[in-house]
């Protein structure tokens, strides 16, 4: 006797496919959205997204590039390692947020909480998530048209910049620090939420005579970091701009830092700052890892036996995966993972990409983020927003409940499940 | 080993008495954890009402929870094998064993069950995943259908 199937939606009360949802991995969850309406809305939920950032199980690390014509590729590194040979789950292309703009002129500069920092030409900006589409336009005219300079051009113009989301107010602020010619300092701050420039040149360190040659920061714990050299100093330091203090502070690199070497540059791994150089001498690549947050005695070195090494992201596995810089063969990247407790080994794999002469940058967790929360006008125009609205009061109180719960334990995986109670009424209550 | 093994009794929606021992249930199930302990169950009289789950559901609860009671310390390949083994049904036999661990709260099967549907869905195309789960009545008008396979071609 065959029983007839039903659908999974007729069954299963709407808290326990949140939570099925919740469990894939955040690259899968864009086309799952195309699925039903039921699934659109829970996906598209702001709420949704923030659960899923801090608590899905496996994060995906992705490099993103900008190809030819309105495409960018995203290349999953954790996938490119993984015993699933399948390119589609590895590579994959979205469409530019900007179609008409000619897409030549589209740089990438940083990244945060899985949006993208985009440049355009003329002078202005986009933050974009690759993987829902959620973007918005930002000008910097203001800065322009203040700046003495003809035609202040953000990647190039400011000695820092930088881009990250202030969790106590729920808002992006782009950061830019510039100079006059008379050597007066700025330190502007856009906040998306009340799209408005701030100026706090006052929490600029004095006097700012410093180089940096990688202007661009980048976000972690709640703040921004770049690496400088102070002009009259033969020391490396990192300044962090906090975003929700507003106010800078400096850590130092390692003593043991040679300074004969070229240029260390920062980098992410796995939720920890990096610095890392190339060793012409032992024919490595050296990388410090601050293992606990402003902690100066727990940088860690690790050495890469690999010169040309850049660190992108670590693996699930805590391994690290990087590029390796090839001369010779420009048509290829070739991606390394190196093995950190076992004295480590390296495996291989190239992967060919189409457009080399693109800025690569690693977007440290790929999420299904959007800025309907910051609740100005957004130029993210796809369809549903009305049933998203709709069912995030019925599905609110259920979130909230879990948010808590989730919160105070580790073992969240578990408490997922276990903190939602179903019973007999809630089964017929499906069709919201 | 002389004395008797404990007992308690769990009844289907469709009223059919299960007696289970109580070690297992408690091992497994926060739910009759707590019933055992805060001594709302009367071990003479009391059976565990659990209404909505059928018998044929309940079965396979009592069986997983038996199962890992008595060779949790088997080796890991074997246990999963066993799982693997045990959640072979159809996809209605999936939801029901998931409200059922669910209203059980009984972790390790929820983990088990989840990993296993997110399995089903994960790198799957969109029609795939509507016949897996067999979404005939997708919500999306024609239009925004048509619109949705326009731009996401790949997706389908």
């Amino acid at each position: 006797m065959k029983q007839e199937q039903k659908s999974i939606h007729d069954i299963l009360p709407v808290e326990l496919i949140h939570i099925i949802l919740l469990r894939v991995p955040a690259k899968h969850l864009a086309s799952l959205r195309c699925v039903s309406k039921l699934w659109y809305s829970l996906i598209s939920d702001p709420h949704f997204a923030e659960l899923h950032f801090h608590h899905s199980p496996a994060s995906s690390n992705a490099l993103i590039f900008i190809q030819k014509g309105s495409v960018a590729c995203l290349v999953y590194l954790d996938a490119l390692f993984s015993d699933d040979n399948d390119a589609s789950s590895q590579v994959k292309e979205v469409c530019l947020p900007l179609k008409k703009e000619p897409p030549s002129h589209l740089a990438v500069l940083g990244s945060c909480r899985g949006f993208v920092l985009l440049h355009g030409h003329p002078e202005f900006l986009v933050l974009w998530n690759p993987l829902t589409g959620s973007s918005r336009r930002i000008s910097y005219s203001d800065i322009d048209s203040r700046s003495e300079y003809n035609g202040f051009r953000l990647p190039y113009s400011p000695q820092l910049y930088g881009f990250g989301y202030d969790a106590s107010r729920d808002d992006y602020l782009v950061v830019v620090a510039w100079s006059q010619w008379e050597r007066q300092d700025h330190f502007d701050c856009l906040s998306l939420r009340t799209n408005s420039w701030i100026y706090l040149d006052t929490a600029l360190p004095k006097p700012l005579r410093i180089f940096a040659h990688q202007p661009c920061g980048l976000f972690l714990n709640g703040a921004i970091h770049w690496l400088v050299f102070p002009v009259k100093a033969y020391s490396v330091a990192i300044f962090i701009f906090d975003l929700k203090e507003r106010a800078f502070s400096t850590i130092y690199a390692p003593e043991q830092l040679p300074c004969s070497y070229s240029y260390p540059n920062l980098a992410l791994l796995g939720g920890c700052l990096a610095l890392y150089y190339h060793n012409d001498d032992s024919y490595s690549t050296d990388i410090w890892v601050m293992k606990e947050y402003k902690v100066h005695s727990s940088w860690t070195l690790y050495q890469i036996p690999c010169l040309y090494f850049r660190p992108l992201c670590l693996s699930n596995n805590g391994d690290i995966i990087g590029e390796q810089f090839l001369w010779d063969k420009v048509e290829k990247r070739r991606f390394l993972i190196y093995n950190v407790g076992e004295l480590l080994p390296r495996v291989k794999y190239s992967c060919s990409v189409y457009n080399i002469s693109s800025t690569m940058l690693c977007i440290q967790r790929v999420s299904c983020h959007s800025l309907v929360t910051l609740r100005i006008r957004i130029t993210r125009s796809r369809r549903g927003r009305k049933t998203a609205i709709k069912f995030t009061k019925n599905v609110l109180n259920n979130l909230m409940s879990l948010k808590v719960s989730i919160t105070k334990d580790s073992n969240k995986e578990r408490e997922l499940g276990a903190n939602i109670q179903v019973n007999s009424s809630t089964h017929g209550e499906k069709n919201i | 080993m002389g004395s008797p093994v404990k007992k308690i009794m769990l009844c289907s929606s469709e009223k059919e008495i299960f007696s289970v021992e109580e070690q297992v249930m408690v091992q497994h199930s926060v739910i009759i954890n707590n019933m055992i302990e805060d001594g709302s169950y009367n071990h003479e009289e009391s059976k565990i009402p659990l209404d909505c789950v059928d018998s044929k559901t309940l079965k396979k609860v009592i069986d997983y929870c038996t199962h890992h009671t008595h060779h949790h310390n088997d080796n890991q390949e074997d246990l999963e094998a066993w799982d693997a083994q045990f959640l072979n049904v159809d996809s209605n036999g999936l939801y029901d064993l998931l409200m059922a661990a669910n209203y059980l709260e009984i972790r390790n099967l929820l983990d088990l069950i989840y990993g296993t549907i997110k399995n089903m869905i994960k790198g799957k195309k969109i029609d795939e995943i509507r016949r897996i789960f067999n979404i005939k009545d997708h919500g999306f008008t024609p239009e925004e259908e048509e619109q949705n396979r326009k731009e996401y071609p790949h997706f389908y």
